[in-house]
């Protein structure tokens, strides 16, 4: 039985993944423990983690496998900047430094780091290692894979076939162009982060309209064959300039947004930025669409396995399963780089002879708690504990009583949803809750919409295409039925849209029972479930985490396993 | 610290100028917040839960700091009409998996102490120029700095066995700490010579990056994959 750890480090969301026998055993973000936000250091805290959960040590990994070619890499980097030469200048020594002073060692160091010998670190391509995260852990057997992110070694959208344990690579769209980067270079633009703020332009897309399609089309061009193209005159990520984009996007859409001026969507400014949302949100999912035909065409497959940052877009997702021939869509919730080190430790364990495994049921496959622990640190810090006899009945009752809570059960969650394992929860049914969590506790944009967790049986009484592939990792939207809308105003966009989480049993089981309690007290088998952080903190992991998070923010109670956790008096 | 005391009342002015405040205010909330994930980690790492308590408080009160800094600073840039500064990521270094407790106690109390000693002569600053907000805010955070600087010590000495060990182990962490400064100017100064290096590479590169241009141009759709 082989022991198989997968790395993905170096660029943003690190992250170590185990695979033992060919199951996934854990993966976990390396920002969960260093409770740094997108926390891009090699995830040896991860590493470790993922092990003490296996019960293994390092002595027993067969195999390391990075999720990148390292030398494919500068290859591409050097040919990039000096194909931009003489503007590439600022930006020649800082990727120079950061390449040739860690990056190109990168496999030595994870030997020297996890303690395993050299021989056993391997590296897999990067878009390889995405499109295997979202294949050989999905329902399918075989599928077409669509893999769309910002760049990997040199493709930045790819097109692979998917069968049984073997992923063949078809096509590609390589750098500079790039939809992940366009997307990026417009978050900017907005005034938002990057590799953050791109949420945050998908719920503000709903308040805009796609008037800017003209000039749009400058910026990207969409080909009949489902490539896409890059004016790069308008961008400057492929000359090293932070923010992605050129002085001549300005000429064209505006000036940026400052970042730090509060949303008012009330105002002819800000509208007209919603409007720029609306139309990038519009353009990047035709640029989707058109991605995801040329992927039907080219595999034949009636399935389809999404992944790569930009399939952390649901409302694409969402219309690539409505309005492709595709019948089934699935998109891995780290579907990010993050995601990497699960593709590279599943492509690790079927180069060693072992088969698929099985479809993800569910995220939680990070840390566990300790909760013997809990109850001594939060009885020394003074707060109110005391042991209930059913966890989920006692969540109900303090939902019911219109209190928000903070939900602590099981391993934590893989990738950037909290899926009911580390999540604050509220009834939906009122518009303040949602206000009053924005405001005191998340300190979000009042735009951003808070998603409804559904127990899975119920889902179609009161959203409309609930997909049972997508739905359970948050990673799909739908439409909420006009007979419910104003009674799930808190969780419901103003395009009349939720990114609703499906919830099964298997999948988050605490989560499931307080659901199935709520029905039993409005008839409503809903929830709204939100992650457990604040602004600009990773999502709380361990006990201590979700105890720390509990000392600094205002919410009324939380639930740590069978711990219900209070202030005192 | 006395030691530096002279050079940062010769140098108030300067820091405290109208200009500078803010960034200094920016400063200082990116060292909370870098404090209050060494606490987190700290209390996830430490084998007592008695400890873990304290640290999640210190946690706790490193947040809070780091908020009113940052609004501090943000009012000071508004002041100005200009927009408040990004913070950038927090600095940390893993201290407690990397020294050990008692280690990373000595430090902790070391570095709560220079900043006691650093906010009070701001403080008597702020006093002497009138600027009331600012006094206001650093008296309001010193009170914390001086529980945690208590604290800490009295952790340390009950780890160490005795107040003689704690103040050897606080020694020995001034010792590092100052290695530590050190090799972040070497880092500094070796960061500035390759940029300079590397950027008369960059300009030797030339015919090499026209060559570039003719024989690998960049292309746009579809590639067939190998």
């Amino acid at each position: 039985m082989s022991v198989v750890l997968g790395i993905s480090a170096l660029y943003h969301d690190a992250a170590a993944a185990l695979v033992v026998g060919g199951e996934i055993v854990a993966a976990i973000q390396e920002e969960r423990l260093s409770r740094i936000k997108n926390d891009s250091s090699l995830p040896f805290r991860a590493a470790k983690a993922c092990l003490l959960r296996g019960g293994l040590c390092a002595q027993d990994i067969d195999r390391v496998v990075y999720y990148e070619n390292p030398y494919a890499k500068l290859e591409r980097v050097l040919l990039s900047l000096m194909r931009s030469f003489p503007k590439t200048w600022r930006q020649f020594p800082r990727a120079l430094a950061s390449q040739l002073g860690a990056k190109l060692w990168v496999i030595d160091q994870l030997a020297e780091g996890l303690g395993v010998e050299r021989e056993r670190v391997e590296f897999v391509s990067h878009h390889e290692s995405h499109a295997a995260s979202a294949f050989l852990c999905s329902p399918f057997e075989e599928a077409a894979i669509l893999v769309v992110d910002a760049v990997g070694e040199a493709a930045s959208t790819s097109i692979y076939s998917g069968k049984g344990t073997s992923i063949t690579g078809r096509q590609s769209v390589d750098y500079p162009h790039s939809l992940g980067l366009f997307y990026a270079a417009l978050t900017a633009f907005l005034g938002f982060r990057v590799n953050e703020g791109e949420y945050k332009v998908m719920g503000l897309a709903a308040y805009g309209a796609p008037c800017y399609r003209v000039e749009f089309e400058k910026l990207l061009r969409v080909s009949h064959d489902g490539s896409y193209t890059l004016d790069l005159s308008y961008f400057a990520h492929h000359i090293g300039v932070d923010n992605g984009f050129s002085r001549k996007l300005e000429s064209l859409l505006g000036p940026r947004r400052p970042g730090h001026r509060p949303w008012d969507l009330t105002s002819d400014g800000d509208q007209h930025y919603a409007n720029v949302a609306a139309t990038l949100q519009l353009v990047t999912e035709e640029a989707m669409l058109a991605l995801a035909r040329k992927a039907q065409t080219l595999v034949g497959s009636a399935n389809l396995c999404l992944a790569g940052g930009v399939a952390l877009n649901c409302v694409a997702n969402a219309r690539v399963l409505a309005e492709t021939k595709f019948e089934r869509v699935f998109v891995q919730p780290a579907a990010g780089d993050a995601g990497g080190a699960l593709g590279a430790a599943l492509l690790g364990a079927t180069s060693l002879g072992e088969g698929r495994a099985k479809p993800l049921a569910t995220a939680a496959l990070g840390i566990d708690l300790d909760l013997e622990r809990a109850f001594q640190i939060a009885t020394e810090m003074g707060f109110s504990v005391r042991r209930v006899d059913s966890p989920a009945e006692a969540a109900t009752e303090k939902l019911i009583a219109k209190r928000i809570l903070g939900v602590a059960s099981g391993p934590s969650e893989w990738g950037p949803r909290a899926l009911g394992q580390r999540s604050i929860l509220a009834l939906p049914q009122e518009r303040d809750v949602r206000e009053r969590i924005n405001r005191v506790i998340k300190k979000r944009e009042l735009f951003r919409p808070f998603a409804p967790a559904v127990v899975a049986e119920r889902a179609s009484e009161f959203f409309v295409g609930v997909d049972p592939d997508m739905s359970p990792f948050m990673t799909s939207v739908c439409a909420v039925r006009d007979e419910h809308a104003a009674s799930l105003q808190a969780v419901t966009h103003v395009d009349k849209s939720a990114r609703v989480q499906s919830v099964t049993r298997h999948g988050a089981p605490l989560l499931h029972a307080i659901t199935c309690g709520v029905a039993q007290y409005n008839g409503m088998p809903i929830v709204l479930n939100t992650s457990l952080n604040g602004p600009g903190e990773p999502i709380a992991a361990s006990a201590t985490d979700v105890l720390s998070f509990f000392a600094r923010h205002p919410i009324d109670a939380l639930l740590i396993g069978d711990l219900m956790i209070e202030r005192g008096s | 610290m006395p030691f530096f005391t002279p050079l940062i009342t010769l140098l108030n002015p300067l820091v405290w100028r109208r200009g500078r405040a803010a960034q200094k205010f920016s400063a200082f909330a990116l060292a909370e917040r870098a404090s209050m994930v060494d606490m987190q980690e700290a209390a996830r790492l430490t084998p007592s839960a008695e400890r873990a308590a304290l640290y999640l408080r210190h946690a706790a009160d490193e947040s809070r700091h780091e908020k009113l800094f940052l609004a501090r600073s943000a009012e000071i840039r508004e002041e100005l009409g200009k927009a408040p500064l990004v913070p950038s990521a927090a600095d940390t270094e893993g201290l407690f998996a990397a020294l050990g407790e008692e280690f990373f106690l000595a430090f902790v109390h070391l570095g709560e102490a220079v900043a006691l000693e650093q906010f009070r002569l701001y403080i008597e600053y702020f006093e002497a120029k009138g600027q009331d907000r600012n006094r206001a805010l650093l008296a309001g955070i010193c009170s914390d700095e001086t529980r945690h600087e208590s604290y800490t010590f009295t952790l340390l000495a009950n780890l160490c066995g005795s107040e003689a060990a704690a103040k050897k182990a606080v020694s020995r962490a001034r010792r590092w700490r100052a290695w530590r400064a050190w090799r972040r100017i070497g880092l500094k100064l070796s960061g500035g010579l390759h940029g300079i290096l590397m950027l008369a590479l960059y300009i030797l590169c030339a015919p090499l990056a026209l060559l570039i241009r003719f024989v690998a141009p960049a292309k746009g759709g579809w590639r067939q994959l190998k």
